[in-house]
C-alpha cells in the first residue's frame, strides 16, 4: 500500500467497500446454496458446500469491515493517486469495444484497430512502427492459426478471416 | 536398480526427436517469459495450453514443465541487469544481483545464478525421482478425508503466505471455491450458478480466469506507471565465477537447494517463498550481514538455487497426490486433464513412460538452460530493450488468441476480459489473485472429497480427526489460521508474505 490517507467511519474508506462487496457476494452464495438444497450431513446436496462457503465469506468480509471501521483504511481516490489511472481505463475501454466487435466483425477487422489503438493511445508508438505492427502481427497470427494449425477464428458478418 | 531402469526408460522417451524439440521450445519460451518483465510463467503456460493438444501427452507436459523451470532461470537475468524482476520468484535477486551488476560484476552474478540454478534443479530432480514413487505408494491408502484435509491445508498455507490481510486472502480463496463450483454438480448433475447460460454448464475455464487475473490485470497495472529501466549497458564479460565467488556461494547454494526443495513440496508454498526464505537465511547466517543489499554474491546464489529447487519439488504433490501446490502446478494439472490423464498415486504405476519421461526431460532441459543462459546472454539483453509500449499490445493479443484457441469459444474471451478488469480492481484494493486461482482449481475436488467422506462416514465429522494424516493437516491449518492473531507471529508472517503465490 503506497498511500497513507487513512480514514475511519467514513464511506470513502476503500477497505470498507471491499468488505461490503464481499459481504454482498457471501449473502448471494448463501442464498444460492439454500436454493439448490442443502441435503443432509449424511447425504449433502448440491448447495451444501456453497452454503457453508457463503457463510465463511460473510465471516471474512465481516472481519474486513470491522477492521476497516476500527483501524481505518485508505480512501478510494488515494488508491489511484500518483498513477496514470487514465491508461488502464483506456485499455479497458478498448477491450470492451473489442469484445463487442469480435463476433460481428471477425478476428482480423476487430484486432487490427485494437492493436492500433493500444499502440497509439497509451504510450504512443510512432505511426511508421505502429501501423506495420498493428497490421502484420494479427495477420501473421491469423495465418499461423487458420492455415497452419487449422484453428477457425471468428470471421464475422463480412466473412473476412 | 528399479529406479535406474526407470530413468533409462525415461531418457528413451525424452530423447526422441519430437520430445527434445518440445523440451527446447518449453525452456526457450520459459527463459523468454522469465526475461521479459510483465509476462510470467502463468500467462505463458495458459497461452500455450491449447498448443499441447496437438501432440502426445508426454510432449505437451514436457513443454509446459520446461516453461516453468525455464522462467526461473530467465527471471534472474532481468533482475540482475535491469533491477526489475522478470517473474515473482526473482524479486529477491534484484537486491544484490543488480548491485553486483552496477559494480561491474554482472558476469559472475549471472554465472552463479545459472550454475546455482543448474545444481539446485538437478538435485531437485534426483530427489523427485527418489521421493515421488515412494510417496505415491503411501498415497494409495489416502481416502477422501485425507485429500480434503490436504487441500484445506494447501489453501490455508497459500493464504497465510499471501501479502496483505489474511481475511482478504481467505475471502479470495472462498470466492475461488465458489467459481470452481459453477456448472453441473458432479454428483447430482444439477446446474449451479449458471444463470441460464449454456456456456456456463461446463463451468468457467481455467485459462480465461488465469489469463484475465494474471495476464490482462498485470498489463493494466503496468501501464499505470511508466516503467523506468536501469539497463546495464556495458559489455558482460567473465561469466564464470572465480574461486572466491565459488567459495562464498557453495554454502548458500547447498542451503538454498535443500530449503527450496522442502518448501516446494509443501502445499501452498513454491518458488517465491523459497527465494525469500533463502535470502533471509543467508543474511542471518552471514558474518557480514551488512554486505547484503550492496552486492553480496550469497544474496544471488541462495535465492536462485532455492527457487529452482522449489520448482522441482512442486512436482511431487502434483504427481503423487494429484494436488497442485501452487497456481503453476494447477495449470499443469489442467494440461494432464486435457490429455485425459489424472495425476495421483496411480500415475507412476499406470504411466511410467510419462512420469519418467518428464523427469528425464527435466535433466535435459536443465542442460539446455545452462547453454541458453550463459553463451546467449547477449541475445536476452537485446530483448530487454524491447519497449513496454510495444510489448503490452502483443501480450494482450496473444492472451486473446490463447483464450480463444483453448476452447474455440468467444464467450471465454469475454470471461477473460471481465476477469482482467476484476483482477485489476482486486489488486488495487489489496486482494491477491493467487488464493482465488488455487481455490478455483481445488474447489471441485474439495467439494467432491468432502461430500464423499460425509457419505462414507454417514455424516460423522469425527472422520476428519480420527484419521492421523487428516488430523495433522487440519491441526496445522488451524494453527496457521490462528497465528496471525498473535502479534509476534503476525510480524513473522508479514516478513515472508508474498506478492503472488505462484
Amino acid at each position: 500500500m503506497n498511500d497513507q490517507t487513512n480514514v475511519k467511519f467514513r464511506l470513502n474508506n476503500s477497505e470498507l467497500w471491499g468488505g461490503l462487496i464481499g459481504l454482498g457476494l457471501g449473502g448471494f452464495v448463501i442464498w444460492s446454496g439454500l436454493k439448490l438444497k442443502l441435503g443432509t450431513i449424511n447425504d449433502p446436496g448440491s448447495g451444501y458446500v456453497l452454503f457453508y462457503t457463503g457463510i465463511l465469506m460473510c465471516v471474512f468480509a465481516g472481519s474486513i469491515i470491522i477492521s476497516a471501521i476500527t483501524e481505518g483504511g485508505p480512501t478510494l481516490a488515494s488508491r489511484w493517486e500518483n498513477v496514470r489511472w487514465s491508461k488502464p481505463l483506456l485499455i479497458i475501454a478498448c477491450l470492451t469495444a473489442f469484445s463487442f466487435a469480435l463476433e460481428p466483425l471477425g478476428f482480423l477487422l476487430s484486432s487490427i484497430p485494437l492493436m492500433l489503438l493500444l499502440l497509439r493511445l497509451i504510450d504512443p508508438v510512432r505511426w511508421t512502427l505502429a501501423i506495420p505492427i498493428a497490421v502484420l502481427v494479427p495477420l501473421g497470427m491469423w495465418w499461423v492459426l487458420q492455415r497452419l494449425l487449422l484453428i477457425q477464428l471468428p470471421s464475422g458478418l463480412f466473412g473476412i478471416g | 536398480m528399479d529406479t535406474l531402469a526407470n530413468v533409462a526408460h525415461g531418457f528413451g522417451v525424452a530423447l526422441t526427436g519430437i520430445n527434445l524439440l518440445y523440451c527446447f521450445i518449453g525452456v526457450f519460451i520459459g527463459t523468454l517469459v522469465g526475461v521479459l518483465p510483465g509476462i510470467g510463467p502463468i500467462s505463458a503456460m495458459s497461452l500455450l495450453l491449447p498448443v499441447t493438444l496437438s501432440g502426445t501427452p508426454e510432449s505437451g507436459i514436457i513443454m509446459m514443465a520446461g516453461i516453468y523451470y525455464g522462467s526461473m532461470y530467465g527471471g534472474s537475468t532481468t533482475s540482475i541487469l535491469v533491477n526489475i524482476p522478470g517473474e515473482a520468484a526473482s524479486v529477491v535477486t534484484c537486491i544484490d544481483g543488480h548491485q553486483m551488476a552496477k559494480q561491474g560484476r554482472a558476469g559472475p552474478a549471472l554465472g552463479i545464478s545459472a550454475f546455482g540454478s543448474f545444481i539446485a534443479g538437478t538435485f531437485a530432480l534426483v530427489a523427485l525421482m527418489l521421493v515421488a514413487p515412494r510417496l505415491a505408494s503411501i498415497a494409495i491408502a489416502f481416502g477422501p478425508a485425507e485429500y480434503f484435509s490436504l487441500m484445506v491445508l494447501g489453501l490455508v498455507v497459500l493464504t497465510f503466505l499471501t501479502q496483505g490481510s489474511m481475511p482478504k486472502a481467505l475471502l479470495m480463496a472462498c470466492i475461488g471455491v465458489v467459481l470452481g463450483l459453477i456448472g453441473l454438480d458432479s454428483i447430482t448433475a444439477q446446474p449451479r450458478l449458471t444463470f441460464g447460460r449454456m456456456e456456463l454448464i461446463d463451468g468457467i475455464g481455467l485459462v480465461p480466469v488465469v489469463m484475465g487475473l494474471f495476464g490482462v490485470a498485470e498489463v493494466l497495472l503496468n501501464t499505470e506507471q511508466a516503467i523506468k529501466r536501469d539497463i546495464i549497458n556495458g559489455k558482460i564479460t567473465q561469466l564464470l565465477p572465480n574461486k572466491a565467488d565459488w567459495q562464498a556461494s557453495a554454502g548458500p547454494v547447498t542451503r538454498g537447494t535443500l530449503l527450496g526443495f522442502l518448501l516446494g513440496i509443501l502445499p501452498g508454498g513454491g518458488a517465491v517463498v523459497a527465494s525469500f526464505a533463502s535470502y533471509a537465511l543467508e543474511k542471518r547466517l552471514s558474518k557480514t550481514p551488512e554486505r547484503f543489499g550492496h552486492g553480496a554474491i550469497e544474496g544471488v546464489a541462495g535465492p536462485e538455487s532455492a527457487n529452482n529447487a522449489a520448482a522441482g519439488g512442486a512436482f511431487i504433490p502434483l504427481m503423487t497426490l494429484g494436488i497442485p501446490p501452487n497456481v503453476v502446478m494447477a495449470l499443469l494439472l489442467g494440461a494432464f486433464v486435457i490429455h485425459g490423464l489424472q495425476p495421483g498415486p496411480l500415475l507412476i504405476a499406470q504411466n511410467p513412460g510419462l512420469f519418467w519421461g518428464i523427469v528425464a526431460s527435466m535433466y535435459i532441459g536443465n542442460v539446455m538452460l545452462l547453454i541458453l543462459n550463459l553463451p546467449m546472454i547477449g541475445m536476452w539483453v537485446q530483448l530487454l530493450k524491447l519497449p513496454y509500449n510495444i510489448l503490452f499490445p502483443l501480450i494482450i493479443l496473444f492472451t486473446i488468441l490463447g483464450v480463444y484457441c483453448s476452447s474455440n469459444n468467444v464467450f471465454d474471451v469475454y470471461v477473460m476480459i471481465a476477469f482482467g478488469i476484476i483482477g485489476y480492481l482486486m489488486r488495487k484494493l489489496g486482494y491477491e489473485p493467487a488464493p482465488l486461482v488455487l481455490a478455483f482449481v481445488l474447489g471441485p475436488m474439495l467439494e467432491n472429497n468432502l461430500r464423499k467422506s460425509l457419505i462414507l462416514s454417514q455424516g460423522d465429522l469425527w472422520t476428519f480427526v480420527q484419521r492421523p494424516i487428516s488430523a495433522a493437516c487440519l491441526t496445522l491449518a488451524l494453527v496457521l489460521l490462528i497465528a496471525p492473531l498473535l502479534p509476534t507471529l503476525r510480524k513473522k508472517r508479514e516478513l515472508v508474505a508474498l506478492d503472488e503465490g505462484a
